[in-house]
């Protein structure tokens, strides 16, 4: 194994040695390393194998815009993940990574057979062999592709780790530590702004710890940043975060940032958050990010050991590798220039500077020369040599457009740089507008939707001054924004590397431009010669392009591939870029684990699940249950041996026998109260509200503006200006909201108020012949007698020696009270009538007993009987509606012709030939089951039960023209083929006159 | 109810014991007649709070106050308002059991409650009041010191909001 380490360069720990696993093989490397630096450090450059063609691979970047070093890493046990990228992860002892997409091993894999057939994988090749037959796609085609799609493996494991969640509040967001971004925290801290600073990597500094060359103020750029850091962080206001990507920038500058906390520990504390999602609301934000390399597009362009030449310089500076000993840099950019010089002056041979400009400074001339560098200028590069990593380029003279005679350079790293894009993903993500620089060939920042500056190369500015400049500019602007004033900063810089260059198509070739495997996507494997394929095949936009042949899909999000595959485009289609378009940057910027945005949700916090204060007693009673809304509500209670169906058929039969008790705790309760009460009743509900006695209680309906039933509920009159409305559970917040709306929205004239009572109290509903008798006993401060206390009605009293208020209401058609009593006092009520109960053989029942009950005697469920196309005369309840009323909330929606029109479906009771038969919920109904396919569905079941008291099963169902369908004979497909025949009855089953009420 | 304590050194949270608490609705107009029934000034303006003793009072909304007092004080507070009614229009709705009570206390409280609620906590002034949300659920959130808040809670949302800062106690304590 070679070192390509350099004495004297790079900023990792020498003194702390850190081994670590690539493939099985133990590597050492440095704190302070990537796995790409380590690796490379040792000699290792084929880090993976390409999506497709499963090409060998090597590192392109040294951040986080790499599209090939991608690897699985492993933490521990369930801490496997897949696609880290190789450039990010940092080393630590014990670290275990793994190539991806080869098999059986990342120098011999077998996958490359696609490599062969790459004539077969043009562009649009799903689309065009996946076609026919149709037949083949469910079976063969859709797994295959399944197979095949998808990088590394996905984790089987649940993810044990910890993930955490933060908002934070500023005024000024720095996102990047670059020189401009440095400059713009200073300044923006020294007028005593709230900052932020966050950097992806894991240290500050951006293009500085790359260029330690430059000196700013008279000293070296290192003691600068350092002094630059540590005069931020003696400032109290401003924070600095790093290993924080910034990761997608919402609506009024709400920006999503995810901080890595533990992935480069080797000791993680025990509990400790993998990540953290951080929801910053920035005053103003100052978006420098810097600008992406560009890699240059020709044939053989993907083998390991080619890469970007900025790349190679910060693997020298800032890691102290040098990334090959002979290396050739390819260039149209005078950036590369200085990279070559650098990685000459720490010992390599460079082999040949080859530039496809014919002009270039001379000043550059003659630096080159003066290290003894071969200079190539007007040049194009056509091959490369060499599988699992270059051995030479071919290179090729460019004159008038003719390609010249080849040459061949032998090297061990081709450094290449096709110029600079200015990173404009978060940018993007605000729908600010791009505007095309025609003479930089990029796009830059244009028009603003947010309170956003951009900073230094992030709009095309090239140099550190130039940077450092524009930094300070932003920093005073985004204070300026605030109202403050920032001091003037300048800063001399000496030696700084400016320069400039030009960006281009595919590198003109000698040989066949159709067999070149020429890379512009090296994640998608997508080559030049697919993207001009897209546009001959009729693909105009460079959003068909992309899809057609996923040129910047996936991770990479256009980062490296964008403005080369839409400059071939544009060509293939003889347009300029603009007209061709750009595509959309979409939110996050780097991949971003499932864990960061899951943060705290998770087990038991995945969901609110709300309880009721009698919930304990129900577990404890071995409830199963069920959700509702929120919540979870006992179903029911089996006993020993029993299933459902035999637990409800006890519960059902034990609460019409003598009592059962139930946990009515979660149904909305709404105090509205105030002198225009019952004016504000009458204009929400369709019943009469101002005639109802005080202490009486009465079915509510409630309506949309467009006549359909939204909720309803028993309402009570505690006083005149008093009402207790009641709400189905899950729709307690929702009227609460409508109400809400409507009083603040049209009536802010009524003096009436609105107070959600749902949890302040506790409702236990007893129901059956028994249930005064069990309940006297208790109650004080009210006759609760037949007489006294006539069906629906209410009345403040102690009950147990609570304060309650008492409904005598029904659900059930039995004898029925609701007892409402602060929520603290439910459970102790609660077990109070169950241990008097115990002389009544007192039942506790779920919600599915009090659903079959219910529909014993034909009382709708809103959301079951009902789903929001059905009126009050459609399900049969017409007579809730107040007709001398003026007006209510849908009233003039009911006389529309549609919902007086005849035909409608309306709410009908099905009553099985073969009793034993329980139809299936939500099945189709049919008129006639023999008519052809497809049939006309004329309705749907909406509930089905085992009716226990009728020996029998019953249904309800929405048909149409159900009311004139009385006695009819319906019928129901089943599941299994068949179909069941039902008759067409009222809805009320069981004791239809209501006598079981009358219990005295 | 025992006040199970959360708490580390930088920050605890405890479960406090209920108080009276009602929900006031009345045109801010007759404010007056508010404050002398329950014998405080009641605050005018949306977020602040006033205190004396036991009794407390929060202005959450245009014409909409939270009082707080001693539980035993709490039917002669609805008698007074209920004496009044007929001449001052308003709404007095008791809430005592519809909201539980947990306190945040120490110098890491603002980043505990960062951890779910989407407020700027340190723009909140101390004695003032706001209803906001933690995680999914609603809230009211009352800063008693520049280390000290109380978080009110809906009775079923109790389990989860407590929870979450369970998990945000430990967060800190480990201290990524």
């Amino acid at each position: 194994m070679t070192d390509f380490r350099v004495e004297g360069r790079g900023r990792v720990n020498r003194a702390k040695p850190v081994s670590f696993t690539f493939d099985g093989e133990t590597y050492r490397g440095f704190e302070g390393d990537t796995v790409a630096s380590a690796l490379l450090a040792n000699g290792v450059h084929l880090m993976g194998r390409s999506f497709k063609y499963h090409r060998p691979r090597g590192v392109v970047t040294a951040g986080s815009d790499e599209p090939n070093a991608l690897v699985g890493t492993t933490r521990g046990k369930g801490r496997f993940e897949p696609n880290t990228r190789a450039t990010i992860q940092e080393i630590y002892p014990g670290l275990t990574t793994e190539s991806q997409n080869k098999w059986p091993s990342l120098k011999f894999d077998l996958g490359a057979i696609n490599d062969r057939l790459y004539m077969l994988f043009s562009a649009g090749f799903y689309y065009k062999t996946f076609m026919w037959p149709r037949s083949f796609w469910d079976s063969v085609y859709e797994p295959l592709i399944r197979k095949a799609a998808g990088l590394g493996k996905a984790p089987t494991e649940v993810d044990p780790d910890h993930y955490a969640s933060r908002y934070l509040h500023c005024d000024v967001l720095v996102i990047g530590s670059g020189p401009s971004g440095i400059a713009a925290a200073l300044t923006a801290g020294r007028a005593g702004s709230k900052v932020v600073l966050v950097d992806e990597t894991a240290e500050m500094g951006g293009t500085l710890l790359s260029e330690p060359s430059v000196s700013i103020d008279g000293r070296p750029a290192w003691d600068w940043l350092a002094g630059a850091m540590a005069e931020l962080d003696a400032m109290p206001n401003v924070r600095r975060m790093t290993r924080t990507t910034a990761t997608g920038y919402y609506h009024q500058n709400m920006i999503g940032m995810v901080q890595k906390l533990t992935d480069h520990m080797g000791d993680v504390p025990e509990g400790a958050p993998r990540e953290r999602m951080w929801r910053v609301r920035a005053k103003e934000v100052v978006l420098a990010q810097g600008a992406i390399e560009r890699p240059m597009v020709f044939d053989g362009n993907d083998c390991p050991g080619v890469m970007l030449a900025g790349a190679a310089q910060t693997f020298l500076n800032r890691f102290g590798v040098l990334v090959g000993k002979q290396p050739v840099v390819l260039t149209s950019h005078d950036s590369a220039w200085y990279s070559a010089f650098d990685m000459a002056d720490a010992g390599a041979k460079v082999v040949a500077i080859v530039d496809t400009r014919e002009s270039v400074p001379q000043a550059l001339q003659n630096d080159a020369r003066a290290r003894g560098i071969p200079i190539h200028l007007g040049h194009t590069a056509t091959a490369t040599k060499g599988r699992l990593r270059v051995a030479a380029l071919r290179i090729n003279p460019v004159h008038n457009g003719k390609v010249g005679a080849e040459k061949m350079l032998s090297c061990d790293a081709v450094l290449v740089c096709g110029g600079w894009t200015p990173s404009l993903h978060l940018f993007s993500h605000t729908k600010g507008s791009l505007d095309w620089d025609a003479e930089a060939k990029a796009y830059l920042p244009g028009h603003k939707t947010e309170d956003v500056h951009i900073a230094g190369a992030g709009r095309g500015l090239w140099g550190i001054a130039a940077a450092l400049e524009d930094g300070t500019k932003a920093g005073a602007d985004a204070v300026r924004s605030l109202g403050g004033s920032a001091g003037a900063a300048t800063f001399e810089v000496a030696d700084d590397r400016t320069g400039s260059g030009i960006t281009q198509k595919e590198l003109p070739t000698d040989r066949s431009p159709g067999k070149a495997k020429a890379f512009v996507d090296f994640q998608n494997d997508v080559t030049a010669k697919d993207i001009r394929l897209a546009v001959r095949e009729g693909m105009k936009s460079i959003e068909h392009v992309k899809r057609y042949t996923t040129n910047g899909m996936a991770t990479d999000q256009g980062k490296l591939s964008n403005m080369n595959g839409l400059t071939i485009a544009a060509d293939a289609l003889g347009k300029e870029a603009p007209q061709v378009g750009l595509t959309t940057f979409r939110p996050p910027y780097t991949p971003t684990t499932f864990g960061a945005f899951a943060g705290y949700h998770k087990g038991a916090h995945f969901e609110v699940t709300r309880k009721t204060p009698i919930d304990d007693w129900a577990e404890e009673n071995g409830a199963e249950y069920e959700p509702v809304a929120l919540w979870r509500r006992a179903w029911y209670f089996p006993q020993a041996g029993e299933d459902m169906h035999k637990a409800v058929a006890r519960e059902c039969k034990a609460t019409r026998e003598s009592v059962g008790i139930f946990d009515a705790s979660t149904l909305g309760k709404i105090e509205v109260s105030g002198p225009d009460a019952t004016e504000f009743m009458n204009r929400m509900y369709t019943n009469p509200w101002t005639k109802l006695g005080v202490g009486r209680a009465r079915y509510g309906l409630l309506l949309g503006e467009d006549g359909f039933i939204r909720d309803d509920g028993v309402i009570g009159r505690m006083r005149d200006d008093l009402f207790h409305v009641t709400t189905t559970t899950g729709g307690a917040a929702r009227v609460l909201n409508m109400m809400e709306d409507y009083l603040q929205t049209e009536w802010p004239d009524l003096r009436v108020w609105l107070t959600s009572t749902t949890e302040e109290w506790a409702t236990i509903a007893l129901n059956g012949p028994n249930a005064r008798k069990l309940l006297q006993p208790f109650v004080e401060g009210a006759d609760i007698s037949a007489d006294a206390m006539p069906h629906m009605s209410v009345v403040e009293c102690t009950v147990a020696g609570f304060p309650s208020r008492l409904f005598r209401i029904s659900f059930t058609g039995e004898l029925g009270f609701e007892i409402n009593v602060p929520a603290r006092h439910g459970r102790v009520l609660w077990e109070k009538l169950w241990d008097a109960g115990q002389q009544y053989d007192i039942c506790p029942y779920g919600t599915e007993t009090m659903h079959v009950l219910r529909a014993e005697k034909g009382f709708i469920i809103v959301g079951q009987d009902t789903d929001g196309t059905v009126t009050p005369e459609d399900a049969g309840i017409g007579w809730a509606i107040g007709k001398k009323k003026i007006d209510f909330v849908g009233k003039r929606s009911l006389d529309r012709p549609d919902i007086v029109a005849k035909g409608r479906k309306q709410l009908v009771g099905l009553l099985t030939d073969d009793p034993k038969t329980v139809l299936t919920e939500g099945a189709q109904i049919v008129a006639d089951p023999n008519q052809p396919k497809p049939m006309k569905m004329i309705g749907h079941v909406t509930s089905s039960y085992w009716s226990e008291v009728l020996g029998r099963s019953i249904a309800m169902a929405l048909v149409e023209g159900g009311f004139d369908r009385m006695d009819d004979r319906l019928h129901i497909p089943t599941e299994t083929g068949g179909t069941v025949t039902a008759k067409v009855t009222g809805t009320q089953f069981y004791d239809p006159a209501g006598e079981r009420l009358k219990v005295e | 109810m025992n006040a199970p304590v959360t708490s580390f050194d930088a920050v605890s949270v405890a479960v406090l014991p209920p108080v009276a608490r009602f929900n006031l609705r009345i045109a801010p107009a007759d404010l007056a007649v508010a404050s002398r029934i329950f014998g405080l000034t009641l605050p005018a303006k949306i977020g602040e709070g006033a205190r004396n003793g036991d009794r407390a009072a929060y202005c959450i909304g245009p014409d909409e106050w939270l009082l707080h007092a001693a539980e035993v004080d709490q039917s002669a507070i609805m008698s007074g308002f209920d004496t009044a009614r007929a001449e001052t229009p308003h709404s007095i709705t008791v809430l005592s059991d519809r909201e539980i009570i947990i306190g945040i206390t120490g110098p890491a409280a603002i980043d505990l409650l960062s951890t779910c609620c989407p407020l700027d906590l340190s723009r909140m002034a101390v004695g003032h009041a706001k209803r906001t949300v933690f995680d999914y659920a609603q809230v009211v959130l009352i800063r008693d010191g520049d280390d000290a808040f109380r978080l009110e809670v809906w009775r079923s949302f109790f389990p989860h909001v407590h929870g979450l800062l369970e998990i945000g106690v430990r967060e800190l304590a480990i201290g990524l």
